[in-house]
């Protein structure tokens, strides 16, 4: 797992990304709809040059993402960050493991399962979080109502487990975009 | 308001679960609203409708998602692609030749094994005249599938938890 990091990394996309000076009105309005943080980012500008696509599917993750009440930031983080790196999306991984960590102030816990896996996570909810998520993202079809034991064990609520399958499902796409779009950059 | 999912999973309107997914009524709309423009955009740029349900319908067929490969397919059988749909379904490693073949390809790498995709796979697709926008409507296509699937497959494991859910919460508490 030595290629998991939550530092930066670097990622250059494949076809020329829309620059907001020459942007479509169409173009800035999906670009609008993006989570603010991001919209200015080579990946969002890349995916502005098909503007109906990126104004459904941003605001579609931004609500995935940022919805109040539910499922916490910190978990919605830690599970993308899990999925990430199941589909080996190192990009994807880096910043929501970074999120992870700034949100819930646990950098080593997230630390160290970039560098062992989550089958060293020892946190109760967070295991049943990342068992599911690893499940939900590889064998979606194998997944049963007996899968969903562990996370009601863990305490979530239905609103908690929708916002949760939203979460990892939402990264089936994420990594998918990133992955090929664009080149990750190894770090170091 | 038509939901994909719902017609899909057979979830009846003012059930628990369907309750429950309108307290995300965002989460539906933009994932209803990806699907429109995905599968059926007002301007298709250069990938026709016939071209996107059969892209859809791999990727579906890809993930096993059986029940969402029929939805797929039916779109293609509406439109009288039956050349498409035996291309789509193809999934032997035959050679195929051809434009819908190529894209077929691209949508299994993007589906199946992302990491796999370079520069020069994408430069194949501007080759074959596709611009900029046709290959991000591409991806975002192939990519949007396997949501579904998910999505799917987690809703489908809930209403099997069928009335159990609410003593599995009281236990926990």
């Amino acid at each position: 797992m030595k290629r998991f990091t939550m530092e930066e990394v670097g990622w250059t996309p494949r076809i020329p990304p829309i620059e907001e000076a020459t942007a479509t009105p169409a173009q800035r309005a999906a670009l609008d709809a993006c989570p603010p943080a991001q919209r200015g980012s080579a990946y969002f500008r890349t995916l502005a040059n098909d503007p109906g696509s990126l104004g459904e599917r941003g605001a579609l993750f931004n609500t995935v993402m940022y919805a109040p009440r539910g499922l916490p930031r910190a978990d919605r983080e830690f599970s993308t960050a899990v999925v990430s790196m199941a589909n080996g999306c190192v990009y994807c991984t880096s910043v929501h493991a970074r999120r992870f960590a700034d949100l819930s102030k646990q950098r080593e816990a997230m630390q160290r399962v970039l560098e062992e896996g989550h089958g060293v996570e020892t946190d109760p909810r967070r295991r049943a979080i990342a068992d599911f998520s690893e499940r939900l993202t590889l064998t979606p079809g194998a997944v049963t109502a007996a899968e969903l034991a562990p996370l009601r064990a863990a305490g979530l609520d239905e609103l908690e487990l929708l916002d949760l399958v939203h979460s990892i499902a939402m990264f089936a796409n994420a990594n998918r975009l990133m992955q090929s779009l664009g080149e990750t950059e190894a770090p170091g | 308001m038509d939901d994909l999912i719902e017609s899909i999973l057979g979830i009846a309107p003012g059930s628990p679960l369907a309750e429950l997914r309108r307290r995300r009524p965002e989460a539906l709309q933009h994932a209803q609203g990806a699907y429109r423009e995905l599968l059926m955009p007002e301007d298709p740029g250069n990938v026709s409708h016939v071209e996107r349900a059969a892209l859809a319908l791999r990727v579906a067929l890809r993930e096993n998602d059986a029940a969402l490969a029929r939805h797929f397919r039916g779109l293609l059988e509406k439109a009288g692609a039956q050349e498409s749909i035996m291309l789509a379904e193809d999934l032997s490693a035959a050679p195929m030749e051809g434009r819908l073949a190529a894209l077929l390809r691209y949508a299994d790498v993007v589906g199946t094994r992302p990491a796999e995709v370079t520069q020069g796979t994408i430069d194949a697709l501007s080759a074959m005249g596709l611009t900029p926008r046709d290959i991000v409507a591409v991806t975002q296509l192939v990519s949007f599938v396997p949501y579904q699937v998910r999505v799917i497959a987690g809703l489908r494991a809930m209403l099997d938890e069928g009335a159990a859910p609410a003593a599995a919460k009281e236990k926990a508490a």
